[in-house]
């Protein structure tokens, strides 16, 4: 459950990132997932890897892929768009255009058959401590997973860089006029965001053996579901949505016959939208008449 | 031209009911209320119905019409309870609604066939049927984009606060939004469900919410004809993209990729924006030259006289002028 919990936090994380302030909500985050574990999995066909090998790869691949959707797709649509409203349309519906590329080409590659990473020199062990069976993946994912959170929490609160980001988040025109290059920040939060999505996707693949093309797509509403259940732009949201998800799921799971977690998820997010319709972290919406 | 009309049958009803699922989403969309409840009752309707003729043996019409008004109800329900969330909070909030669907139709058990869904749903449903269907629900459509109602709508979307200012009841607006929401998914997913006879829980997931936002953002999503040049097309792409084999998919994502990027009112803005222009084009010859350079004196004064200030926008005097000059 905690190992769930960290890969959801690992991928909301980033969606969270870029959401919260440079105000793009990446529907092609999930394919970047897909696709940087899926690229792994191509090179791999080639040459044994060792772990560490194929996560920079696919943190590589990741910060790539959402590098140049940012500067051929979101950039352009911010270019055009007339309000801020309708940019965030465009750029939600150019994301989910986007996000059907790379899904296109992996479906196409794999007959939409599973995926998984057992080519590299990397092999998932079972560790026992008394009665708590924990493979070597998990532990890694747990602690990359909380690692990583905790970095970015600190960088986003006490850098310069977090706070020109937080500054863009409250009031992006403030914030160009008192010297910040917004293009620039945003390229670097969005190669961040991706390179995340790059690591969850590689360890999630190596966590479950593997995954079908598709698996991007149910993450993404579930990331999205947890960035709302914690509060948009909202670090300590983030952790504790993906870990109540990863919980409440896991409950679910062990007390049912299992086909009722999304039903139960996706319950709870509507309850919690009900009673907090700014999440539970989440502080109210800046509005400037 | 009747063995075309019975070849592609299917795709015919595909694009009735792709259409009316696309307006269940645009309509709320209008009216900037972002809800893809519709889709839910795509899903609701279907099986609607389809429980209705299996177990009651109820006619189409009748079916279809129950379909719709629990829908419709259903609707007003969801809005009663969502109506106070806004922009990407709502979107979620009825995605998780339509995926809760989903899996109780996968955890209905015999009730609802769980996961092979329920089929054999014979009816006397007829094309002519669907044809009248499908024609008076896009006609109410098409009269809410006109008159009073329209500009309502209009005004509802852009300004909310303004909008209640001038005596608009913008509440009443919203919750309409999701009734006519239920009702148009609804109506399509009955009318499918009777001309394809089957209805399980593969058919209503994600992919339909990605495929209406699809369709009327592709093809426009501030006008019915937005949505049925959206319809028409991802209804028949798969046809017309036969020849490239299993790389259809990819280029179907960049034609959606494009579409979002660089067309951001659809296929139909483009038209609407060509149509225009060739219009102005027309009609400049008509005009005589001096009227076109009347108004010059008269804003010359204005731009760099003591007042400009108040008069002019901060934007660069001569380019206003020629574009007073281009509208004139």
């Amino acid at each position: 459950m905690i190992s769930l919990g960290s890969i959801y936090l690992l991928f909301a994380l980033g969606l969270s990132l870029t959401w919260g302030t440079i105000d793009i909500l990446n529907f092609a985050h999930g394919a970047i997932f897909m696709f940087a574990a899926f690229t792994a999995y191509l090179v791999l066909d080639y040459v044994e890897l060792p772990i560490i090998a194929v996560v920079l790869l696919s943190v590589l691949v990741g910060g790539l892929l959402s590098l140049i959707i940012q500067v051929l797709a979101f950039e352009q649509i911010l270019k055009r768009a007339r309000t801020k409203r309708s940019a965030e349309m465009q750029i939600l519906i150019g994301g989910i255009g986007i996000a059907t590329i790379p899904l296109a080409i992996a479906q196409h590659e794999t007959k939409s058959n599973p995926f998984g990473l057992s080519r590299s020199t990397f092999d998932v062990n079972v560790w026992q401590f008394g009665d708590v069976r924990i493979t070597n993946i998990a532990v890694i994912t747990i602690i990359v997973g909380i690692a990583l959170w905790a970095v970015t929490a600190l960088w986003f609160r006490r850098s310069k860089h977090g706070l020109a980001l937080r500054a863009i988040g409250v009031d992006s025109e403030v914030a160009s006029l008192m010297g910040i290059n917004r293009r620039q920040l945003a390229l670097v939060t969005m190669a961040v965001a991706g390179g995340m999505a790059g690591l969850a996707g590689v360890l999630f693949t190596y966590t479950i053996g593997a995954i079908v093309p598709e698996s991007g797509d149910v993450l993404l509403i579930k990331a999205f579901a947890i960035v709302i259940l914690g509060g948009v732009g909202s670090m300590a949201g983030v952790a504790f949505g993906a870990f109540a998800l990863a919980g409440v799921e896991t409950w679910v799971l062990l007390n049912t016959s299992g086909s009722w977690t999304d039903a139960v998820a996706f319950g709870l997010i509507f309850l919690v939208l009900l009673a907090r319709p700014s999440g539970v972290f989440g502080r109210k919406e800046v509005r400037r008449a | 031209m009747s063995s075309w009309y019975f070849g592609n049958l299917v795709l015919i009803q595909a694009t009735m009911t792709g259409l009316l699922m696309a307006l269940s989403v645009q309509v709320p969309l209008r009216m900037g209320v972002f809800s893809f409840a519709g889709v839910g009752s795509y899903g609701l309707g279907a099986y609607t119905a389809a429980l209705l003729t299996i177990h009651l043996q109820l006619g189409s019409l009748q079916a279809i019409l129950l379909a719709v008004v629990a829908t419709s109800v259903i609707g007003l329900l969801l809005g009663l309870l969502i109506a106070r969330l806004a922009g990407l909070y709502l979107a979620m909030a009825t995605v998780a609604f339509d995926l809760i669907i989903t899996v109780i139709a996968i955890n209905g058990g015999t009730f609802t066939g769980s996961s092979t869904g329920l089929y054999g749903v014979l009816s006397d449903f007829t094309m002519p049927m669907m044809f009248t269907l499908t024609l008076i629900a896009l006609g109410l459509v098409v009269l809410s984009e006109h008159g009073k109602v329209g500009r309502r709508v209009h005004a509802v979307r852009d300004d909310q606060q303004l909008a209640a200012s001038v005596g608009i009841n913008v509440r009443r607006y919203r919750l309409t939004a999701f009734v006519v929401s239920g009702a148009l998914g609804g109506l399509a997913g009955a009318m499918n469900v009777m001309v394809r006879t089957t209805i399980g829980p593969l058919d209503i997931g994600f992919h339909l919410i990605v495929l209406a936002l699809t369709m009327i953002i592709v093809g426009g999503a501030m006008s019915w004809k937005g949505a049925v040049i959206g319809a028409v097309i991802f209804t028949w792409m798969p046809t017309w993209l036969a020849f490239v084999g299993t790389w259809q998919h990819l280029i179907y994502g960049f034609i959606v990729a494009i579409a979002a990027v660089l067309l951001p009112r659809g296929i139909h803005g483009v038209f609407v924006d060509l149509t225009r222009a060739i219009q102005r084009r027309r009609r400049k010859p008509a005009t005589p030259p001096p009227a076109e350079s009347e108004p010059e004196p008269d804003l010359e004064p204005l731009m760099t006289g003591p007042t400009s200030g108040q008069a002019t926008p901060p934007a660069g005097g001569s380019s206003s002028t020629s574009l007073l000059r281009g509208k004139a």
